[in-house]
């Protein structure tokens, strides 16, 4: 018998191999793109510069609800977040508060990347005013919500026998610290700045910010590092040392004149499609319960 | 005999049929093809689409960038070298020879692969950390490991090593007794025989194990962060750099580093082509 190639088939045919080779066409064009550039250039140059926030689709991590708030918290307010999530929900029966809590470094670039909140509770002022700026926040609602000091925490056994801030510059002693982008690691600059003006001078300056062996992503991290003993000492908020049990770390103040007074704030996300519920969460942390709350974790009222 | 026009017919109708099936076929592995392809790639593309080459630059002599470049490319390149110098050898005996809790030693081969990294981090961390188990007594020495670029090399080797063991295992494993024999036979030593005849007749299979670990240890985050920290220039390797960027205001240096790790991967993958390319030309 005889094949009989119709033009229907050849057409059919011709299309199948045609979606192959185009198919592996593109791979082979992405495969040599390191190469060439140039094909990436002419797209590139009408491209908003790469800071700006993302503008696709928003992919919510978390799917809006009435019943549940998603709240971008600070990662220093991680030791409060326990009690302040069950003490809003036994005021509104209904309504559970999930917190995301990162460093504000990284929940503002997951707000810019269009990730779902409802509250955004910042750590600086620097990141709020930024989001403000973006048209994230809805007007009138960002709020002064507490406030924070710098503090140097050392392990329980003080294996590096630190007494004074100027211990820290003594050589061979490990510190941890948050990067600069992290709100804490900005004020821990601060801090060593106006020490170093005021009291201990720039070579001590020098000489502590050598000794630091790691710059944590968020600020909780540099505290498990010190409780851990593998550093000698750490930079972190007065409220970790407070929340923290008894005999976890012993720790250095930084005299008030000197110190750095890190300002939190709280605001409701234009997105969030459970406005009312948010209005009640940033009330009661406002309120004297919230801020009360806040006191015994170790924050200072505004 | 004469032609039966019914039969015809049947074979007709079922050539038809077939032809339609194989047609459906290919469609189908097409766009089968199609997506796959395009769901790997389009990631990839939009990275770079997302940077302007004067941009990216101008980004390259940012020094956190510059140094997290340099400092990945070192520390890749000891925990390769070690991997190969102890792992070859290591390999050659363990398929070799059989030896109690053989087993043993073979899942633990295969672990760090289904290890979550930042695990394996937690674990070199109180084993080797200041207050570790053994860190202690190194510590005592004042020997420290926990966040220096020795802690950086030590997680890459831990989590990337499997690749490289795994391969050389097989290979030494499947390759004809008979050429080690015939060598052993006309007086070369085990070492000899290693370096002279298995080495040669694998070195195909082990480059491609060695660049598999070489990728992953370039690759390497989740270890490294929680055993060696972050600090640049000394133990801010590539990924963390980008982790910190992305995290911060520095989005520039997160693509960049980005681009440049897509552009070392493709330069990686596209060798190890050419390498079993030459080699099956050569065959």
């Amino acid at each position: 018998m005889k094949e009989t190639l119709t033009p229907t088939k050849i057409a059919l045919i011709s299309m199948i191999c045609g979606l192959v080779i185009v198919s592996a066409l593109i791979a082979g064009c992405t495969q040599s793109t390191p190469q060439g550039q140039t094909t990436a250039t002419t797209a590139a140059a009408t491209q908003v510069p790469a800071t700006a926030a993302m503008t696709a689709t928003p992919i919510p991590s978390y799917t809006p609800s009435q019943s549940n708030l998603v709240v971008y918290t600070a990662a220093s307010l991680t030791g409060a977040s326990n009690t302040i999530g069950s003490s809003f929900s036994t005021a509104n029966p209904g309504i559970t508060v999930a917190f995301d809590l990162d460093g504000t470094q990284a929940l503002k670039t997951q707000v810019e990347n269009g990730a779902y909140a409802d509250v955004f509770i910042s750590a600086s002022n620097a990141y709020t005013n930024t989001l403000k700026n973006e048209g994230y926040f809805v007007n009138g609602t960002v709020k002064t919500l507490t406030t924070n000091y710098v503090i140097v925490i050392l392990p329980a056994s003080n294996p590096a026998n630190i007494t004074s801030l100027a211990d820290l510059a003594n050589p061979g002693v490990k510190i941890a610290m948050e990067d600069k982008t992290v709100p804490a690691g900005t004020a821990t600059i601060a801090v060593l700045n106006n020490l170093a003006n005021s009291t201990y001078g720039q070579s001590w300056k020098n000489a502590t910010i050598s000794n630091v062996v790691t710059y944590e992503t968020s600020e909780p991290a540099v505290a498990t590092k010190v409780a851990l003993g593998e550093v000698d000492a750490g930079f972190v908020y007065q409220s970790t040392a407070t929340a923290a049990a008894n005999g976890t770390y012993q720790s250095i103040t930084i005299p008030k004149n000197n110190n750095y007074l890190q300002t939190y704030t709280i605001g409701i996300l234009n997105e969030s499609q459970n406005q009312a519920a948010a209005a009640n969460f940033e009330q009661f942390m406002l309120s004297s319960a919230g801020q009360q709350i806040l006191t015994q974790y170790g924050f200072t009222s505004p | 005999m004469l032609p039966v026009e019914g039969d015809n017919l049947m074979v007709l109708k079922y050539s038809r049929s077939k032809n339609y099936r194989r047609n459906l076929t290919y469609l189908a592995a097409g766009i089968l093809i199609a997506a796959v392809t395009l769901y790997l790639a389009l990631p990839i593309v939009a990275l770079f689409l997302r940077m302007t080459p004067d941009l990216f630059f101008a980004t390259l002599h940012d020094p956190d960038v510059a140094s997290a470049l340099w400092l990945s490319l070192f520390t890749t390149g000891i925990s390769l070298t070690v991997v190969i110098l102890v792992g070859t050898p290591f390999a050659y005996f363990h398929s070799k020879y059989s030896y109690p809790g053989k087993v043993v030693v073979d899942t633990l081969i295969d672990l760090p692969l289904v290890l979550p990294p930042a695990v394996a981090g937690v674990a070199l961390l109180v084993l080797y950390g200041r207050v570790g188990i053994l860190g202690r007594y190194f510590n005592m020495f004042g020997i420290s490991i926990a966040f220096t670029t020795l802690a950086v090399i030590m997680a890459q080797i831990f989590v990337a090593s499997p690749f490289y063991l795994r391969q050389a295992k097989s290979l030494f494993e499947q390759l004809d007794p008979a050429y080690e024999q015939t060598a052993r036979t006309l007086g070369a030593s085990s070492l000899r025989t290693l370096v002279q005849v298995t080495i040669p007749m694998t070195a195909t299979g082990l480059v491609s194990g060695a660049v598999m670990t070489f990728g992953r240890a370039l690759g390497e985050f989740g270890a490294t962060i929680m055993f060696a920290g972050n600090l640049p220039g000394v133990t801010q390797t590539m990924p963390l750099a980008v982790y910190v960027g992305m995290e911060g205001s520095n989005i520039n240096a997160g693509l960049t580093i980005s681009i440049l790790l897509v552009i070392i991967s493709f330069g990686i993958m596209i060798a190890v082509r050419l390498i079993q390319k030459r080699e099956a030309d050569r065959a």
